[in-house]
């Protein structure tokens, strides 16, 4: 394969290219409530290209080998294109050109799971709800996805790396009259298919929410002091604070980046935040990115004092600070864009209780129902929660929405605990789809979130 | 995907093949200045077939190997997924102007070119962080199946999307132009940015409350994405839609009238087949309020005893959808416009006398969408006194449920708009909704 790609490189007229071709596997088992709906396995591929000339870089997806030269033209003619209207050029920044082979060790390999085998085991697990009256449908997916990639740039980087994404994910829907809820059902990771089994607690504990909410009262909306579960201050981590960390974000929303200066003091002392994607066993683990660079842990953010940002080659560059090695696609359809690993906030001391006693009189938050960031304007949806009064907990409540400004939220984080827990299936949309996008927290108190209610 | 089919009808009973090509040129400005280029010339076939009343699917890029493809259809067909439907015959199409040659020739650098003067223009007027993206997909569909159906559509697109942000923030005025050609973004549309932008620049932080809010096409999606949920023959089949048995009755304000209009190729993006081959036609689904019909694809319409309707679609709505080919086809209501009224926009704004525009949603896919629930982040909204737009707020929550929302609807815009997921739709204004702010 790298000689095919090697012969597409050695035709471009450039500063700089580097070509990516991936062969992307995908296994689907898809119920909707009985009902199987989707089941197969199947083989995609295809290339991207990137050219540096003269200061201008531009890039190139195409599926035919036989698109390549028409391709490369295209890509090269926009580059030159881009150099003659910009007043700066563009630069990448240095980095060693690495050879290297890496296939994953994982635990139990998804490919060798025969498909009658995977199907039975989430047959079984969508039969769990399904055998309760109230639960109306479940919308129960098995998704398997293999990126086998092949890297090769003119600098000499050679690069061969697989992406093994296993995942189990949907909704359960309970229904009481006209009354609908629906909660999330998750389990996954870079591991292998040993993070899908013994899943049948999880499923019974979802199920068991699902019908709870249908007795839980719908949230008056206001402004109220909250503790967020790991996977909700997770999911803050990741929406509020984590896209202002990537450099493509605030590269040129000038206000913003001057606001996100290095050094900056932005979130309460109690709060630190990393991402770590070499991180072992963990859903945002990779070695190389799609520009061949090796990723790092980054520190982004210490004692609420901002510490470090993620970067490809051209924001490294542009910002004057370190490669760190964030720059992924989704797959062989586009080009890479910066994207975090796995990011969370670092654990300190406080057990449950003691954050609970700190609340007093608020809400406690579980589990999320997805979440948009615009800038420093964030919202987020909890699956469900319940009031807390003196600190005890109280009685379950439903739709909960929260909105808020990050700046304001991160000095309103007041309390952090020892509990950290990281997702296990990701699905961040930045224009592109990132399934390994991984985020966690302990348990957060946080001060004066505006809830939406309904 | 002759070959393909004739291999595929040896092994089963009925087969069809779908192919989907896309190329594009994607120029995008940031900060008004050129950031980046894309272009793209992709293509993939899709593979379904039924036997014995069950379905194999199967996809690939590359159609490097037949065999393989058939293959994986027919290794998925031992999961028994049930498909008592057959593929339709369809022959006679009408003519619609769906591309543009022109489109083709269409050089980047007129691109890059348009986008100087619009930005140049937004820049001069304020003092947004000014972004812009220009996007010429070109899509070629062909469906053959073992009925003897062999349709092909071939569209032509111009896409400028692009406005104004408020600096220290990613909350922006924006508007988006959706054409068959090239044109010049339209002045009044560079305009109305200005002028939103420059009306909205203060900060306001009004009291909370039920007041009047304005969805604008840009975050109309909040309502939309819960009504096509709700008037989905899916949702109907698997008993989650909340009006599955209200056909004929009133579910919203009478103001209110929904339809689907894929033949009208006025818009881009019209369709005279769906994507399992089916003839498309006009459908309404709410006329003045009353819901009058669900909307379905040939699986949902057979196991509800319906007729397709035309909306069987490798729709990409949804988290986690991103490819045609991997997506079997289901019900999607994909050229939705809902009915304009009589009142401009600045009318509108004059009969509020305390409320929000919501220019932008954060969150709309979020929440208990099948109850119709929704609870989304301004981003940015206007604030209204009086009459008048008085500053934006930020950190606000508005939310409620669209079938209580839209039986208060006060009035509704003259202007369609493109809206997402394909809807054009006017701003509509509605009563009673319900904002939490910090104050």
């Amino acid at each position: 394969m790298f000689e095919k790609l090697l012969r597409i490189l050695n035709e471009i007229d450039a500063d700089y290219a580097d070509v990516r071709y991936e062969i992307k596997k995908s296994v689907a088992i898809s119920f909707n409530g009985k009902e199987l709906t989707q089941i197969g396995s199947n083989s995609t591929d295809g290339y991207v290209v990137r050219v540096l000339k003269e200061g201008g870089m531009s890039s190139v997806v195409f599926t035919k080998e036989d698109d390549a030269n028409k391709a490369v033209r295209s890509a090269v003619e926009n580059a030159r294109l881009i150099a003659k209207n910009i007043e700066k050029p563009v630069r990448l920044a240095k980095v060693k050109a690495v050879e290297d082979t890496f296939i994953p060790t994982i635990k139990e390999d998804p490919r060798k799971i025969s498909m009658p085998e995977k199907l039975e085991l989430v047959r079984k697990y969508n039969d769990i709800p399904l055998g309760y009256e109230k639960i109306v449908t479940t919308a129960i997916t098995y998704g398997e996805v293999i990126r086998e990639k092949y890297f090769l740039s003119t600098e000499g980087a050679r690069i061969r790396e697989d992406l093994v994404t296993t995942r189990l994910s949907g909704t359960i829907t309970s229904k009481d009259g006209t009354l609908t809820q629906n909660v999330t059902v998750m389990a996954g990771g870079s591991n292998g298919f040993s993070s899908i089994r013994n899943q049948e607690k999880n499923f019974e504990e979802r199920t068991a929410i699902a019908l709870d909410l249908l007795k839980a009262k719908p949230f008056e909306g206001g402004v109220h002091n909250c503790i967020l579960s790991p996977l909700l201050a997770g999911v803050f981590t990741h929406e509020a604070f984590g896209h202002l960390s990537e450099a493509d974000i605030i590269e040129n929303l000038p206000a913003m980046r001057e606001k996100m200066k290095i050094g900056c003091k932005l979130g309460s002392d109690v709060l630190s935040i990393m991402d770590n994607a070499p991180l072992k066993d963990q859903l945002g683990f990779y070695r190389y990115d799609d520009e061949g660079v090796e990723v790092r842990p980054i520190q982004l953010m210490k004692s609420g004092v901002l510490t470090g940002r993620l970067h490809s080659r051209r924001t490294s560059a542009e910002f004057g600070e370190p490669v760190s090695g964030h720059c992924v696609a989704e797959d062989y359809r586009y080009p890479p864009i910066i994207r975090m690993g796995t990011i969370f906030i670092e654990p300190k001391e406080h057990r449950l209780e003691e954050l609970l006693n700190m609340l007093g009189d608020g809400l406690y938050i579980l589990d999320t129902k997805g979440g948009e960031t615009a800038g420093e304007n964030f919202t987020f949806g909890a699956q469900h929660g319940y009031v807390v009064k003196g600190g005890k907990v109280g009685e379950m409540v439903r739709d909960v929405n929260i909105s808020g400004n990050l700046y304001k939220t991160l000095l309103d984080i007041v309390g952090v605990g020892n509990d950290l827990i990281f997702s296990q299936i990701g699905g961040c949309g930045k224009g592109q789809l990132n399934i390994r996008s991984c985020f966690g927290a302990p348990h957060i108190l946080v001060k004066n979130l505006v809830i939406g209610g309904v | 995907m002759e070959k393909l089919l004739q291999m595929a009808k040896r092994f089963c009973d009925k087969a069809e093949v779908y192919s989907h090509g896309i190329k594009y040129n994607k120029v995008s400005f940031e900060n008004a200045k050129l950031h980046d280029i894309e272009s793209a010339f992709q293509s993939g076939i899709s593979l379904r077939i039924i036997k014995n009343g069950k379905l194999g699917f199967a996809y690939t890029k590359n159609l490097m190997n037949r065999q393989e493809l058939l293959q994986n259809a027919l290794a998925s067909l031992e999961g028994e997924v049930e498909a008592n439907y057959d593929f339709p015959l369809t022959k006679k199409l009408l003519q619609l102007d769906t591309y543009d040659p022109s489109l083709e020739n269409l050089s980047s650098s007129k691109m890059v070119e348009e986008c100087v003067r619009v930005c140049d223009l937004l820049e001069s007027k304020t003092n947004g962080e000014i972004f812009l993206i220009s996007f010429t997909p070109i899509t070629e569909i062909r469906i053959i199946n073992s009925e003897g159906t062999d349709v092909s559509i071939k569209h032509g697109e111009y896409e400028v999307v692009g406005g104004a942000v408020y600096p220290g923030s990613a909350s922006a005025i924006i508007r988006s132009l959706e054409s068959k050609k090239f044109e010049k973004l339209p002045n009044d549309m560079v305009n109305e940015i200005i002028e939103l932008y420059n009306t909205s620049s203060k900060v306001v932080e009004p009291k909370g409350g039920k007041m009047k809010v304005m969805f604008m096409p840009n975050s109309m999606i909040t309502l939309n994405w819960r009504i096509l949920n709700g008037t989905s023959s899916k949702s109907v089949y698997e008993k989650t839609s909340p009006v599955a048995q209200k056909c004929e009755e009133k579910i919203f304000d009478e103001k209110i009238t929904i339809s689907d209009d894929p033949l009208n190729d006025k818009y881009p993006g019209a369709r005279t087949f769906d994507d399992e081959g089916v003839v498309c036609q006009p459908l309404t689904i709410v006329e003045n309020g009353i819901l009058k019909s669900f909307y379905y694809d040939l699986n949902y319409g057979n196991k509800l005893n319906a007729k397709s309707t035309g909306h069987g679609y490798r729709t990409l709505i949804g988290f986690g959808a991103t490819d045609e080919i991997a997506q079997k086809p289901g019900p999607a209501l994909t050229h939705m416009r809902m009915k304009p009224g009589n009142k401009s926009f600045s009318q509108l704004v004059k009969s509020i006398d305390r409320g929000i525009i919501i220019e932008g949603a954060l969150g709309p896919h979020s929440g208990n969408i099948p109850n119709g629930d929704y609870s989304v982040g301004v981003n940015p909204g206007l604030y209204v006194e009086n009459g008048e737009i008085i500053g934006r707020i930020k950190d606000a929550m508005v939310a409620g449920n669209v079938y209580e929302t839209l039986k208060h609807v006060v009035d509704v815009g003259d202007t369609l708009h493109p809206s997402f997921m394909g809807a054009w739709v006017p701003a509509i204004l509605c009563d009673h909704v319900s904002v939490a702010t910090k104050h």
